[in-house]
């Protein structure tokens, strides 16, 4: 054997924190997505209701402008916990096709290639990796649901008054945490197809399948069964179902709130369950 | 002594029924130690296993005395590269190289200094700003032992890392194994390649089925095998058939084969100290004028051809 001796320097410089190295993930990946043209309209598109929000709730305060337009705006457009869930539900359906668009890429190109190892040869666990690739779409869609929906909040209730913020708190709580569970559920759905697919193409196909086809075999169960429980299977009015419970609102989907948070519960485990299946470092070996 | 070494303690490894390794007792000293063996030997695991990607269904795995579930200290001392070119394809070299060395907790500004002395060490400066995907096979090999030894590890680990180049590339790839092993490093290498595994290995270690067969520098590991497989040893001389007289009344030798030209012999002997003695002895005595004397058979190929044979097919 050759004689060798240590002669090398090891690096020695500060280290960034071990917490906040998932966010690298996100910075890469958020630069990718505004190279698109595509997305990046659509993500500005996204930011289209909240504007017309606040124009409603800044018409519904200035006289100068009720009185030009001579309609009562106050009547046409309350704002209250039916305006907010009505809120979330549009901009939860685009936080949803923001997913579709970006999602099903995140984890199977990463498969595909083989890269898994590339990641965890770091400091970098496969919790970091699963939350490094959810913050890539949570903080987009935090960024066209639960922000945007606060700041109109906040801006009726200064405009509205302290006895209006505190009569509406739940409405601030029911942005938040609604918002929370659909970019939470949407997030999972999302990573879990696309590590067991490990195909772009198919993982959005099949993301699109999980909402509209399985809503699909939720009508015809109910039209069969002459009931509403064939929407337990229907992701969308599940989550209705549960926002509608956080704003205070009926939603009549048939569905009782409990049931809405077990099946969503479900769900999620069931992702959280693939991902640790699927997201492994080692290659596979054959016999 | 375990602080200066990769240490397998009766390890094993199954993916699920699959034999990854089975009880691999090894001890790796710093310089440049090649694993050899056909596909599906367990190289590769052996790999994942020192660095952690997988875990030992028995047994223990120590590299510098850490152990490999230590992912915060173990990767600061170790950099892995793998057989495969997982590259995203839209990053520049140079952004790839920065992107996972900013997973490491590397600042901004620390790891454009690492990133930019380790393209300058792998001669890949003026490629920095293109897109990884448009890169050679070359550059694509280089850029990925980049990744590996950007962070200054102490150890590396590279699953086939002259796999696709061509000779030029090849040879300054085992000149940088070279250097960074000059430096005190421990190299951790697989390679099919056996005529070059022989001229950068400070030592072997040979896999077939998931187990190891042998281990250790390569002549130590030939001369255990004497009883078995008897040496080979090329002589050219003036007088061959006097020497083929001479050593067929000694009783390690086990077969002499005369040169076509008549000029020299293949000798076959179960101990080749023995023949050194006679030969020398003859020398000395003025019988015959020795033109060259070599063994062979006293390489990884040969070795790999007694102990795996047919097995490793994949072998060049």
């Amino acid at each position: 054997m050759a004689v060798y001796k240590r002669t090398y320097q090891p690096y020695s410089g500060t280290l960034t924190p071990a917490w906040s190295r998932f966010l690298i993930i996100a910075r890469q990946a958020h630069r990718r997505v505004f190279d698109s043209r595509f997305l990046t309209f659509f993500f500005v598109v996204c930011f289209v209701c909240p504007a017309v929000g606040a124009v409603f709730v800044y018409l519904r305060h200035n006289a100068g402008a009720i009185a030009l337009l001579n309609i009562d705006v106050a009547r046409m457009f309350p704002i209250d916990g039916r305006f907010f869930f009505r809120f979330m539900g549009w901009q939860g359906s685009l936080a949803f096709l923001l997913t579709a668009f970006v999602g099903p890429g995140l984890i199977s190109t990463d498969l595909r290639n083989n890269a898994l190892p590339l990641y965890f040869c770091r400091p970098f666990s496969r919790a970091e990796y699963v939350l490094g690739k959810m913050s890539v779409l949570a903080i987009l869609q935090s960024l066209i649901t639960w922000v945007p929906g606060l700041l109109l909040f906040a801006f009726h209730a200064y405009l509205e008054g302290g006895a209006w913020l505190r009569e509406n708190l739940f409405i601030a709580s029911g942005l938040f945490l609604g918002s929370w569970i659909w970019i939470v559920t949407l997030c999972l759905l999302a990573l879990a197809l696309s590590a067991w697919v490990k195909w772009k193409v198919l993982a959005g196909a099949l993301l699109f399948g999980v909402f509209f086809v399985a809503a699909g075999f939720g009508q015809a169960a109910n039209a069969v069964m002459h009931s509403r429980s064939g929407n337990l299977i229907n992701l969308g009015e599940l989550i209705r179902t549960v926002w509608a419970g956080l704003f205070r609102v009926d939603a009549d989907t048939g569905v009782s709130p409990g049931a809405a948070w077990m099946v969503l519960i479900g769900v999620c485990a069931l992702c959280l369950y693939l991902l640790d299946r699927k997201v492994r470092a080692y290659e596979v070996v054959r016999s | 002594m375990s602080a200066d070494r990769i240490i397998f303690e009766d390890v094993s490894k199954f993916y699920g029924e699959v034999l990854g390794v089975n009880r691999v007792d090894l001890s790796i000293p710093p310089g440049i130690t090649t694993l050899v063996g056909p596909n599906g030997s367990g190289k590769t695991t052996l790999m994942n296993l020192m660095t952690g990607l997988v875990r030992p269904n028995r047994g223990r795995v120590q590299v510098l005395g850490l152990c490999p579930e230590d992912s915060e200290r173990l990767f600061r001392l170790l950099g892995y590269c793998t057989q495969y070119d997982s590259f995203p394809r839209h990053l520049t070299g140079y952004e790839f190289l920065c992107f996972y060395l900013r997973l490491h907790g590397t600042s901004h500004g620390a790891a454009d200094r690492l990133v930019w002395q380790a393209l300058e060490r792998l001669g890949m400066t003026e490629a920095a700003h293109r897109r990884v995907a448009a890169y050679s096979k070359g550059m694509r090999q280089r850029i990925k032992l980049a990744q590996a030894i950007c962070h200054q590890p102490q150890v590396l680990v590279l699953d086939e890392p002259l796999n696709g180049l061509d000779p030029m590339a090849r040879a300054e790839m085992i000149a940088l194994f070279r250097e960074l092993a000059s430096a005190g490093r421990h190299l951790v290498i697989s390679s099919h390649i056996l005529h070059e595994v022989d001229k950068i290995s400070d030592q072997v270690v040979m896999l077939t089925s998931g187990y190891v067969v042998a281990e250790g520098q390569i002549q130590a590991v030939r001369s255990e095998m004497h009883q078995e497989y008897p040496m080979q040893i090329l002589v050219r001389c003036d007088k061959p058939a006097l020497l083929a007289a001479r050593v067929f009344e000694q009783d390690h030798v086990v077969e002499v084969k005369m040169h076509k030209d008549r000029r020299g012999l293949l000798v076959s002997t179960r101990s080749g100290d023995q023949f050194y003695e006679l030969l020398e002895r003859l020398v000395l005595e003025g019988a015959l004028t020795v033109e060259s004397v070599a063994p062979a058979d006293e390489d990884v190929y040969s070795v790999y051809e007694y102990l795996i044979g047919s097995e490793g097919g994949g072998a060049a």
